[in-house]
């Protein structure tokens, strides 16, 4: 019933254009020249106009009247019955719908029925009486465009306000969700440093998580929030993954940008671009199943012993994830040093390992310096291979070949554990928060870098 | 190579000929850029190659130090020959060859380092300076040579791209002359400068041919007449004319040289 009321009013929307259009070119006559507006503003505007203020209109309508009768029902179902819990009207409500609908309800008895049959009759109401409304705004604001038309009528100018101001909305839309993530991050995140009596010292620098064991009634034990074990395991994986992207990444930009033939480069490059593409999920299992067991056993034939969850293989299998972006980002700004650079240094004798090692890397660097840290940036965020083949234990240890855990992955064991959600919630916030707090820095930092050290070439 | 004798006898000889060019041709892929080029390049003295946008100048200059075998598709065949010694013959090592001959480009190109290092790039790489001391003279001496030394003799560690568009091109052939080559090949020098910094630059130009031996490709025939001695006239890849600079200006054989030197065709 909403969308259909929505291609109504887009019909009549359409209806207005071609008569506010039509309009204009009546009013004009014979000079055409004579209107302000093109006659296609005309009917621009009376299009937008009719549109929004019948889509206004149906949003508003829609969801008041909607939630002005279901309150209406809940009140009948508790004046039936007042002994009934919130839950328990709910159900009632929710068998009575399937009752309307001709659906399947858990129970039916007298009340249900009754109010099933007055859901049937105030839901057809509810529907027609909106749509209705919803057509007539759109009508009234196509018939006002119509009426106020003639020949000075600046209908350009009114529906490029129209436009930009619903531009401003989306960007308005974009911001506003960005600010609501970041601050039910702070309020959660507060919340939990509350839960554990404001010691904040004991999640930074503590030594030992394990935070939901023994929770009772939402309070938490600020002993068994210590983080570090997480940020030791986040930074271990974080390291190897960069000591296995950064040199076969650059190196294979250097090679791309400077050595490739051009028919190499046609086809090496996306090839690299596809490793981009594959999702993180297959490189977890890949990581868990191949890349560890293969890690055990040649660890074995060594005498090593490594854990079937290690860092090594997580931190290595991200470290593959990363090699394109490393390389394609580097590869770009190599590419963009420009060959004015690389012809003076050839002319002055150098060799080509002499060019790009004096000349062009250095001119280069901080974009490569950005890369990189995007890419710890990525590795820090990364979540499904750690979560895979890292481990889940808290361990906090150096040695790459243990199992140890991220911060990733115990956001993930939280709120997909069955601890209930308001008690989970907190330390897994907390986490996140962190998190983006280091992203965002790195972000930034990274930036700045590049900023600082551009050197502009034409 | 170097024959110190020389420097002193300052008396041009028309055999003194340090670079010899015999049928040059030169293809972009299928485009034919040079036909059948040959000129001979006189020691010590200054040669300008002029001509009109896409003539093929560019490309033959830079066919002298090779530069060209940096372009994949760019073929060259024909004989050119350094003091004597065939220069695309297999044996002959690019790279040791622009040593020889080095180039200056059209817009400046300092390298994201400091003045000093700029200049110390070249003669680091060859080996030419065995201890601190001698480098600093060798940078010093080129930054002197190159008249730029004055201007920034206290700021040596600053940025070479933060200096003024004039100053980055003597900069650039300061870094030229720091490797001590031959020849000094200049493409289009002045033509990313204002008349003032230009005016600098050729009067450089003027200077440097006492040392070397300085081949120019330039837009500007008041250039060309300013600074050159022998002047080589380029026409859609071929030689249309070559000769002493006040003949080609004064006394053109060919109409097509006399029409560009008019304005008539450009």
């Amino acid at each position: 019933m909403f969308g259909l009321t929505l291609i109504a009013v887009a019909a009549l929307g359409i209806v207005f254009y071609a008569s506010a259009r039509s309009r204009a070119v009546s009013l004009a006559g014979d000079n055409q020249q004579a209107l302000h507006s093109r006659p296609n503003y005309h009917g621009f505007l009376a299009f937008l106009v009719s549109i929004l203020a019948g889509v206004a209109v149906l949003v508003v309508v829609w969801t008041a009247w909607g939630s002005f009768i279901e309150s209406r029902f809940i009140a009948h179902i508790l004046e039936a019955q007042p002994e009934l819990s919130p839950i328990e009207v709910e159900l009632v409500l929710n068998d009575a719908r399937a009752i309307a609908e001709g659906g399947i309800a858990s129970r039916t008895d007298a009340l249900r029925t009754q109010i099933a049959t007055e859901i049937g009759s105030q839901t057809q109401l509810h529907h027609y009486g909106t749509m209705a409304l919803a057509l007539l705004a759109a009508a009234l604001g196509g018939l006002w465009c119509l009426k106020s038309a003639h020949l000075g009528w600046r209908a350009r100018n009114r529906s490029e306000t129209v436009v930009r101001r619903l531009l401003l909305l989306m960007a308005a839309i974009a911001v506003a969700t960005t600010a609501g993530i970041v601050l039910s991050l702070i309020f959660e995140t507060l919340n939990f440093f509350n839960n554990i009596d404001w010691q904040i010292h004991k999640f930074l620098f503590g030594t030992t998580w394990s935070p939901l064991s023994g929770v009772q009634a939402g309070k938490l034990d600020p002993e068994k929030v210590g983080a570090i074990p997480l940020f030791a395991g986040t930074l271990l994986i974080t390291i190897i993954a960069m000591l296995v992207a950064t040199p076969i990444g650059l190196f294979a930009a250097i090679y791309l940008s400077d050595f490739a033939s051009a028919r190499v480069r046609a086809w090496a490059k996306p090839m690299l671009e596809i490793l981009a593409g594959i999702p993180t999920v297959v490189y977890g299992f890949f990581a868990a199943i191949t890349l560890a067991p293969f890690l055990r056993n040649s660890g074995e034939a060594v005498g090593l012993s490594i854990a079937s969850e290690s860092a090594l293989a997580a931190g290595i299998v991200m470290g593959i994830m990363i090699i394109p972006f490393i390389s394609s980002l580097s590869d770009d700004v190599i590419n963009a040093v420009p060959q004015s650079l690389r012809d003076g240094s050839y002319g002055l004798g150098a060799t080509k390992a002499e060019t790009i090692r004096q000349v062009v890397l250095p001119a280069a660097l901080p974009g490569i310096v950005s890369a990189v840290l995007l890419g710890i940036s990525r590795a820090v965020g990364e979540t499904m291979i750690v979560v895979m083949a890292a481990g889940q234990g808290a361990n906090l240890t150096a040695n790459p070949l243990e199992a140890v855990t991220t911060v990733t992955v115990q956001i993930v064991m939280l709120i997909t554990g069955d601890t209930e959600a308001s008690t989970a919630a907190g330390p897994a916030f907390t986490l996140g928060f962190t998190l983006f707090l280091i992203t965002l820095l790195m972000n930034v930092v990274a930036q700045r870098i590049v900023r600082k050290y551009r050197e502009t070439y034409e | 190579m170097f024959d110190d004798t020389k420097s002193t006898e300052r008396v041009m000889a028309d055999d003194d000929i340090k670079i010899t060019a015999k049928g040059v041709d030169v293809f972009y892929d299928k485009t034919h850029a040079i036909k059948n080029v040959d000129v001979d390049i006189q020691n010590r003295a200054v040669t300008a190659f002029i001509g009109p946008s896409g003539c093929g100048k560019s490309t033959f200059l830079r066919c002298l130090n090779r530069m060209n075998d940096t372009i994949d598709i760019c073929r060259v065949t024909g004989d050119i020959h350094l003091d004597g010694n065939d220069i695309y013959a297999k044996d002959v090592d690019p790279v040791q060859l622009r040593a020889r001959v080095g180039m200056v480009f059209q817009k400046p190109n300092p390298f994201p380092k400091s003045i000093y290092d700029n200049v110390a790039y070249g003669p680091k790489i060859h080996g030419l300076a065995k201890n601190k001391a001698e480098l600093d003279e060798i940078v010093e001496k080129s930054l002197t040579r190159a008249a730029i030394w004055n201007e920034v003799k206290d700021r040596l560690d600053a940025p070479g791209t933060s200096l003024s568009g004039g100053q980055q091109q003597r900069l650039c052939i300061g870094r030229a002359i720091a490797t001590a080559p031959e020849v000094l090949l200049m493409d289009e020098p002045c033509s990313a400068l204002d008349p003032i910094a230009t005016a600098q630059v050729e009067e450089l130009i003027d200077e440097l041919r006492q040392d070397f031996t300085v081949v120019i490709v330039t837009h500007s025939m008041q250039q060309a007449a300013r600074v050159s001695q022998k002047t080589a006239f380029f026409h859609l890849g071929d030689l249309v004319e070559y000769g002493e600079t006040d003949k080609i200006f004064t006394n053109p054989v060919d109409p097509r040289t006399e029409s560009y030197i008019t304005g008539r065709i450009g």
